[in-house]
């Protein structure tokens, strides 16, 4: 059995594991966060606090989930908005929670409609005994467009409600990014210059999930209508992975809380290899709970056990000096596919596939029922690779292309 | 316990599990399941409807190549067919096609869709002698070139062999039908409780028709001489009737025997069992290597707790207690029992019909009997299963109409 420390210091502040609840439905009253805590979550982005004077009117039902064949979940729909509990409500919680759970990281989210309120906010949540704050400029789905990814799109508004935030606490602060946006970056920066220590990304992407076909509206329905809302799990994690890549190019090592569509610890050291410190989770908590959490830890131990590292902190970015804009890559050679015909079970999907959407380069046997590459058609795009069910076909002998300098050996394929 | 028997065995599947399936299947590009079906069915595209969510594509696709869509895709042995040369088996067991026909015609019912229709009306009348599955799908066939079709069945009830012969848990009556109901809907007139040879004559229809389709079967039990006039025998066709007529509120033993090896065989047993017989034991002279029944019937028996022994023929019988011996070994076996159920074949009683036969087949190759007389189903060369009824009903038809000129 091994057994690592998965700790992690994060904008001062010491995390037992970097796993966090996202500010969401999953961490919305003592009781639920209490039960995370119990079962080994290193901290939890409590539910978003509002001002006292914004009421939370909820949806009914409020969820979609995207499916694909067998599969459910493969992407969430959600439409709550912010903590619909009193303002003294949440603050009691927190006080709570630190009190009941000094050791667990609590990072209080908040969001209001003016400076004075962020600024307001910031103080009662530091007052209440939060870890570290969390600015929600990005839910896509606020009923007042003073509040949310709105304004998560307005570098200056943004950085003016960091300053306000600043003034009324000495916490750390991360402030999280909208995805609905073309470039992050002129907006994280414009946040770390009001004060801000460090980005959380990403919110959830403006979506429309599926459309009753009779009834002709947009799912979940509410009374014969819909609306446009946030869209998270598995299917956004390679948005997120990419804005994550684009901050830390953009702005060189800052400090990063990774969110969108981690399920696995996989998912999590993906986030982490291109620069998150810490990961907050929410769909895959709602689908299967927080036990999720063991497995995330246990996996990403064993991890950093075959990376042979002692500190998660040593893995934080590594793979972000391996992307590199396309023009830059090696466009030189070219990878065969090799099929191995004894674990090849004859079904010819890759046939189907270099004909109909690659370049016609598997030949099919029809009397054999096995493929073969015709070496003089196939440009190694490895479409086939990828449709293969039982993973008989991988790289094989690397070429390069005609006229150009270098040694197929010593290509990093 | 006739509760259980009046329930269908295999579960079906959902609109959630039909995906998990379906999602299992390679969507082969020259698909082995699609080159195995003797009716022809198509399991790659009916399969990859699935995947793709058409439901109603995947019903039509069933439908429109067969009749019995809904009875085959319960009853067919499709581990000897389309699953046969499943390319999955490569990586674990097969797709379960019968169990997705099944969800897709279950589908299809639920919804009341309508696929076949008739063709435009030729003004050529055709009967059919018999409503199992080779006379209803020769009928649909038929119906959807433009002949009037009238069938005529001996018993009260229409679907043959399906209804009397196949347990409540395998093949529910329900089904069977909905099946006949298609057909009826689609223009077939059927003539219940008129037996042709005995009601009417064979001439007659011969006169009355512009052609006559045989498909009567092979329903006639056989018994072995040793068990004439025994009280405790019964051959299992009618054994096997008598419970599905009766929702299975049948007499039961304490104990039965079982003698015979073939699909019946393991109806009779299994359904004994599910009954509630406590001791089923049954007696095949054949070795389970060479096993006539299907595999899935096979385990369906073992799995209810139905004793096989296999090797051994009956060589004599002494009221409730009968003798067999080994085959090949110097060994002998008594059995007593309260009820002995016999199911060492059926005879075909089509030659009343003036059809020249060879035993329980017709003696020519083909389907058509000389003048205005057409032969199909278990009667004609070939398998007797029902997916062969179908492909001989649909082959019958097509027979029929080229006879008639296509007109």
């Amino acid at each position: 059995m091994v057994r690592k420390d998965l700790s992690v210091d994060f904008l001062g502040v010491h995390f037992e594991n970097p796993f966090c609840l996202s500010s969401s439905p999953v961490g919305n009253c003592y009781d639920m966060c209490a039960k995370c805590y119990d079962e080994g979550w290193g901290g939890i982005v409590f539910k978003t606090i509002g001002p006292a004077d914004f009421l939370i009117d909820e949806v009914s039902p409020r969820f979609d989930a995207l499916q694909k064949e067998g599969t459910p979940f493969v992407g969430f729909k959600n439409m709550e908005q912010i903590a619909e509990h009193s303002l003294e409500e949440n603050l009691s919680d927190l006080r709570r929670l630190k009190k009941d759970y000094p050791n667990k990281v609590l990072i209080a989210s908040i969001m209001g409609p003016t400076e004075k309120d962020w600024e307001e906010l910031a103080r009662l949540v530091t007052e209440a005994g939060a870890d570290m704050i969390e600015m929600n400029l990005s839910c896509p789905q606020m009923t007042s467009h003073a509040m949310g990814s709105d304004v998560g799109t307005n570098p200056e508004l943004c950085k003016a409600y960091c300053q306000a935030v600043k003034r009324g606490t000495d916490l750390p602060v991360l402030a999280k990014m909208t995805p609905n946006i073309t470039d992050m970056v002129p907006v994280a920066k414009a946040c770390l210059e009001g004060g801000a220590d460090g980005i959380s990304a990403i919110n959830t992407i403006k979506s429309i999930c599926n459309v009753d076909l009779n009834r002709k509206i947009g799912l979940p329905i509410i009374n014969g209508k819909s609306s446009i809302s946030g869209y998270s799990g598995k299917a956004v994690k390679p948005v997120a992975l990419r804005f994550i890549q684009q901050l830390r190019t953009g702005i060189p090592g800052v400090p990063i809380s990774g969110i969108g569509g981690i399920e696995t610890w996989e998912d999590a050291a993906e986030f982490i290899l291109l620069g998150s410190t810490t990961l907050q989770i929410t769909t895959s908590v709602m689908q299967y709970g927080y036990r999720i959490i063991d497995d995330l830890k246990s996996g990403l131990e064993y991890y950093m056990e075959e990376q042979g590292v002692d500190s998660l902190e040593e893995l934080v970015g590594v793979a972000n000096e391996n992307l590199i804009p396309a023009e830059d890559l090696d466009r030189d050679y070219k990878v065969f596919p090799h099929i191995d015909q004894d674990k090849c079970i004859g079904c010819g999907r890759c046939y189907i596939s270099c004909y109909d959407g690659a370049h016609q380069a598997i030949v099919w046997d029809e009397e054999e029922r096995k493929p073969s590459c015709d070496e003089d058609k196939c440009v190694g795009c490895h479409l086939c690779v990828l449709v293969c069910p039982v993973g008989a076909i991988s790289k094989g002998k690397v070429v390069m292309k005609p006229g150009r300098e270098g040694s197929p050996e010593e290509k990093a394929i | 316990m006739t509760q259980e028997y009046m329930k269908e065995m295999k579960p079906a599947y959902t609109m959630i599990t039909i995906m998990e399936e379906a999602e299992r299947c390679l969507l082969c590009h020259d698909a082995p399941c699609s080159q195995s079906c003797p009716a022809g069915t198509d399991p790659a595209r009916f399969i990859r409807s699935v995947r793709f969510r058409n439901f109603k594509g995947a019903a039509e696709t069933i439908r429109m190549n067969n009749a019995m869509g809904s009875v085959c895709a319960r009853v067919c042995p499709t581990e000897r067919y389309c699953e046969y040369g499943c390319s999955r088996t490569g990586i674990d067991k097969p797709i379960d096609i019968g169990g997705i026909q099944r969800f897709v015609t279950d589908f299809e019912e639920r919804i009341g869709m309508v696929i076949l229709e008739k063709g435009p009306a030729k003004g050529k009348k055709i009967a059919i002698i018999g409503s199992g599955p080779a006379g209803l799908q020769a009928a649909a066939t038929l119906l959807t070139k433009g002949y009037d079709v009238d069938i005529y069945e001996k018993n009260d009830k229409a679907g043959g062999f399906l209804r009397t012969g196949i347990p409540e848990y395998r093949m529910p009556n329900h089904i069977v039908d909905v099946e006949v109901k298609r057909i009826e809907d689609l223009g077939a007139k059927i003539i219940l409780g008129k037996e042709i040879g005995k009601d009417l004559s064979m001439d007659q229809l011969k006169k009355d028709y512009d052609a006559v389709l045989v498909a009567v079967g092979v329903g006639k039990p056989n018994i072995l001489d040793m068990f004439n006039g025994n009280e405790y025998a019964v051959p299992a066709v009618t054994f096997l009737a008598e419970a599905k007529a009766k929702e299975g509120k049948v007499d039961l033993p304490d104990n039965a025997l079982v003698i015979g090896g073939g699909d019946s065989a393991m109806d009779a047993a299994t359904t004994l069992k599910v009954l509630g017989v406590q001791n089923v034991t049954c007696v095949t002279r054949k070795e389970l290597v060479d096993f006539r029944a299907s595999k899935e019937e096979l385990e369906t028996a073992r799995a209810a707790g139905v004793t096989i022994v296999d090797g051994y023929a009956p060589s004599a019988v002494d009221g409730k207690v009968v003798t067999f011996k080994h085959r090949k070994l110097n060994s002998e076996l008594k059995i007593e029992a309260d009820l002995i159920v016999l199911a060492v074949g059926q005879s075909s009683e089509a030659g009343g019909l003036g059809l020249t036969m060879n035993k329980n087949e017709v003696g020519f190759e083909g389907y058509h009997a000389g003048d205005n007389v057409f032969a199909a189903g278990d009667i004609t060369l070939g398998d007797k299963t029902v997916v062969y009824a179908v492909r001989k009903g649909k082959e019958a038809a097509e027979a029929i109409d080229e006879y008639l000129g296509g007109k």
